[in-house]
């Protein structure tokens, strides 16, 4: 018989049971709202550093491109040396990211500007409270310090961007009016001033860095000493490892003194750089993961064939570099303009851009690229493998089926222009197509190609180019240069050229452009074949890449 | 002639080898056509300012002088001492850079690369060789020749091309490219990697540092595995008919013991004087593998600076690979004649 203890003792456990199992309960939901809301805390903070836009991330970028000699804005000339430049310093002004036409100007270390009616002098007020990284106040006698370096420096470094863009030419001086209001006195009248000062070689540099009478080269293990440039950017530059004259690493660092950093600029704080031998090894490297961005250069076939990759995200921009064919007008057969449109008109350029660069270039039909000022369709009027036309203009000068027009057709042979081969080919076919030309086709590699042209050795040669600076001004005397050594000249188009360079009357620039390229028609010296494309390949996580007609890539824009 | 006479008179007689080549090399170089100074001018030259780049570079000198002045540079003792490297003159595109510093950077990856190749090529070379020799006309020697055959007959940047999808793309085991990923390089202190992260005690740079190695090493090592195998076996096949082999077999010797004991001690000089002579060709840079791997070494160095018509570069690169081709040759032999009593020299 069970006692009253008993039936104590199991009461007692019950209760146990009972309390105990609501204890559990309630502290489970506890827990459970705590782990709910330590959840709600975590994705708060991982909101909050997404606000903040990625503040201690890194971007690995994967490049082909390599700094060719320095990143002394008196000096460097190249894509890559320009693009790192412009991650660690400042210039006056820049294009706006995302332009269509490169003419929209923003102020970075300027604030404003205004030049006198005869636009021979321009005035900028400077930002003020902008910070070297020792504290120094950026003012208007670093403006003044930095143009007059470049310009002194011009005679012992003429290979230099300074002296390519003609600084000699255009500045004759600068003064400083106030702490912050500079002034630009030029020796011509000259428009596309802010196009020149929005170019790499007009940054900033820092005195301390940048001995006036000598270019500042690399220096191993000390990124500092290796550039003059200002750190007034939104990166530093913090290690910069050469080997065998190549590029093997660059790292940037965010700048802690930029002065956009309350804009959240920049958005990555490191970015290094990894330099691959080719195309195909970049291609490699981004399918697999090892960087998280590769720009320049990845083949078309490549980029297209990772659009399909789930892994990746292809970004496609405006593009700006440009081809064209030069013919040698001092002798025959191409002394005769009839003979020059004869070919121009026979050239297929759609099947280049198609075949070759698989839809990723666009045919070119003026020297200036579309969405620039002054781009016209002016050569279209020739047509496309326009055989009528050609066969009516050689008729006139004796050439037919049986006495073809012939001549050399030359291209560059060692990957300085991209797949050159494959083009020429392709001019060949569609030249020959017309029945009435013949074609040698005639290669050699970059050195014997710059020798052949200053030779004045080829009869018909394919050159390309790309922008100093985003304006019809860096394009359009590409029809007369002399430094092509096609022996053409045209003092109208010259005039025409002066005239535009001397307003800022866009509707009369762009009618002046346009007499330019109309003219360009009739002579053909210089025939425009293509505009680039631009793209870059990213992983998912990557956003804000911007692929505009100024082909910079700002690297402060980007978050991950 | 004893050892240390035989060493000093190959020493001496490396001088006239270098002049020899530097010679020949400078000549070649102011063959081809391009001209350097023009090269510094992307898009307009002034030809006032190439002359004036073309003085700054001594291109405007007689060929006998620029010659001149090149020899009396390399022997540059004060140079020497303060930089660690001859005076091999200032490069001629780079016109900033010293080209010995510009080499000497190269070669070290190069090296490391050789290094490792070597050991791969060697090692998978001798071992299969051997394993091909003692199952002689069975199904394992015609698989183990064949697979000689292959890899000889296969082009190193093809099997690059392989090896990085497979084990960079596809699994992602690997990095494809360059010689460390992921984390900052070692401190330089012999300038190879693997050395250098063990020397610090930096395990993670140890690892990345072989991580990246592997892939080239072993495409580069498995294409030249397929010399030293042949060679191996035809001289195990040889040397195991021997008597002294039989003499051993029937001593009760273990057939492990005759085999590499014996037979491949004795048919092992001719592999090493092979070994010798690829790691010195290696050290003159493998282009297409440093190229496919973007490998920093002084192949792809050599490559671009002919393009660049760096004339003082490939002078310069070309005299420190005939030295190194020199030393290494050097070494095999003193090996050869300390390995082998037979060898007098």
């Amino acid at each position: 018989m069970i006692g009253r203890v008993e039936l104590a003792i199991v009461a007692l456990v019950l209760i146990g049971i009972i309390v105990s199992s609501g204890a559990m309960y309630y502290a489970s939901v506890t827990l459970g709202n705590v782990s709910t809301l330590k959840d709600q805390l975590t994705d708060l903070q991982n909101s909050l550093q997404s606000t903040l836009t990625g503040l201690e991330t890194t971007l690995t970028v994967g490049t082909t491109d390599s700094v060719e000699l320095t990143l002394d804005p008196a000096q460097a000339y190249d894509y890559f040396g320009w693009n790192i430049i412009q991650q660690i310093g400042e210039t006056l002004v820049s294009v706006q990211p995302g332009s269509a036409t490169g003419a929209d100007f923003v102020g970075n270390l300027a604030t404003g500007w205004n030049s006198s009616s005869d636009l021979k002098t321009w005035d900028f007020t400077l930002r003020s409270g902008v910070l070297f990284p020792d504290g120094t106040e950026f003012n208007a006698t670093h403006v003044k310090y930095s143009f007059d370096r470049a310009i002194e420096l011009i005679p012992q470094i003429p290979e230099g961007a300074p002296a390519g863009l003609g600084y000699g030419d255009i500045f004759d001086h600068t003064d400083v009016i106030s702490k912050y209001t500079v002034r630009f006195v030029l020796k011509i009248p000259f428009s596309p001033l802010l196009g020149i000062l929005s170019a790499r070689s007009s940054t900033i540099v820092d005195p301390k860095y940048a001995p006036r009478n000598v270019q500042v080269n690399y220096t191993a293990g000390d990124a500092r000493a290796s550039t003059p440039v200002a750190f007034v950017g939104p990166y530093k530059l913090s290690e910069w490892i050469r080997v065998g004259g190549r590029d093997q690493e660059i790292k940037l660092d965010a700048n802690p003194k930029y002065w956009n950093l309350a804009a959240g600029y920049p958005r990555i704080k490191h970015i290094i750089f990894k330099f691959y031998s080719d195309a195909a090894g970049l291609r490699l490297a981004i399918s697999a993961g090892d960087v998280d961005m590769a720009f320049r250069h990845i083949s078309p076939v490549d980029v297209l064939d990772l659009q399909t990759n789930p892994n990746v995200k292809v970004w496609f921009g405006t593009g700006a570099q440009i081809q064209y064919l030069c013919f040698q007008t001092k002798r025959a057969p191409f002394n005769d303009p009839r003979v020059r449109m004869a070919v121009a008109a026979a050239l297929n350029r759609t099947d280049v851009t198609e075949r070759v660069f698989l839809g990723l270039a666009n045919p070119l039909y003026s020297i200036v690229p579309p969405g620039m000022l002054g781009h016209t369709e002016a050569f279209a009027k020739l047509g496309e493998a326009n055989y009528t036309l050609t066969r009516s203009l050689l008729a006139q000068l004796g050439y037919n089926q049986g006495n073809p027009l012939k001549f050399d057709l030359w291209y560059e042979s060692s990957g300085h222009y991209p797949q050159s081969e494959q083009q020429a080919l392709l001019y060949k076919q569609a030249l020959e197509a017309s029945g009435v030309i013949a074609v040698t086709l005639k290669h050699a590699d970059w050195a014997s190609y710059k020798l052949n042209r200053d030779n004045e050795i080829m009869d018909a040669y394919v050159y390309g180019w790309y922008p100093d600076y985003v304006d019809p001004d860096d394009y359009a005397f590409l029809y007369w240069a002399s430094w092509l050594h096609t022996n053409y000249a045209n003092a109208t188009q010259v005039a025409y050229y002066d005239q535009a360079r001397a307003t800022t009357n866009s509707t009369l620039r762009t009618e002046l452009y346009g007499k330019i390229d109309g003219m360009a028609v009739e002579q053909c010296s210089v025939v425009p074949l293509w505009v680039s494309g631009a793209w870059a390949v990213t992983k998912p996580g990557v956003y804000s890449i911007f692929l505009d007609i100024t082909q910079d890539m700002r690297y402060w824009l980007i978050s991950k | 002639m004893g050892l240390r006479s035989y060493v000093i008179t190959r020493i001496i007689l490396t001088i006239p080898t270098l002049l020899l080549l530097l010679t020949a090399v400078f000549l070649v170089m102011r063959v081809l056509p391009g001209d350097p100074a023009a090269l510094h001018f992307e898009k307009k030259g002034d030809p006032a300012d190439v002359e004036r780049l073309r003085q700054i570079l001594g291109m405007d000198k007689p060929l006998w002088q620029q010659y001149i002045n090149y020899i009396g540079g390399l022997v540059d003792i004060g140079y020497l001492r303060q930089h660690g490297y001859p005076n091999l003159g200032k490069s001629m595109y780079q016109t900033s850079e010293e080209v010995g510093g510009q080499v000497f950077s190269a070669f070290p990856a190069t090296l490391e690369l050789a290094i490792y190749a070597t050991i791969i090529a060697s090692v998978l070379g001798i071992m299969l060789g051997v394993a091909s020799s003692k199952s002689y006309g069975k199904t394992p020697d015609h698989l183990i020749r064949n697979f000689g055959t292959i890899t000889y007959a296969i082009p190193v940047f093809f099997l690059g091309l392989i090896f990085q999808l497979i084990f960079g793309v596809y699994l992602g085991w690997l990095p494809t490219g360059q010689r460390i990923s992921n984390v900052a390089p070692p401190t330089t202190i012999t300038g190879l990697y693997t050395i250098d992260s063990i020397l610090q005690g930096n395990i993670i740079a140890f690892v990345e540092s072989v991580r990246a190695l592997l892939l080239p090493s072993l495409t580069l090592g498995i294409v030249l595995s397929g010399v030293f195998l042949r060679l191996t076996r035809a001289n195990m096949l040889e040397t195991l008919r021997l008597e002294f082999v039989t003499a051993a077999r029937a001593r009760g010797l273990q057939e492990s013991t005759v085999t590499y004991g014996y037979a491949l001690r004795n048919a092992f000089l001719p592999v090493l004087t092979m070994m010798g002579l690829q790691f010195a060709m290696l050290l003159g840079g493998a282009v297409l593998t440093e190229t496919t791997f973007s490998w920093p070494g002084l192949g792809k160095y050599m490559v671009d600076r002919i393009n660049f018509r760096d004339y003082t570069a490939i002078q310069g690169a070309v005299v420190m690979f005939g030295l190194f081709v020199t030393l290494v040759s050097l070494t095999v032999d003193v090996l050869c004649a300390y390995l082998d009593p037979r060898i007098r020299l």
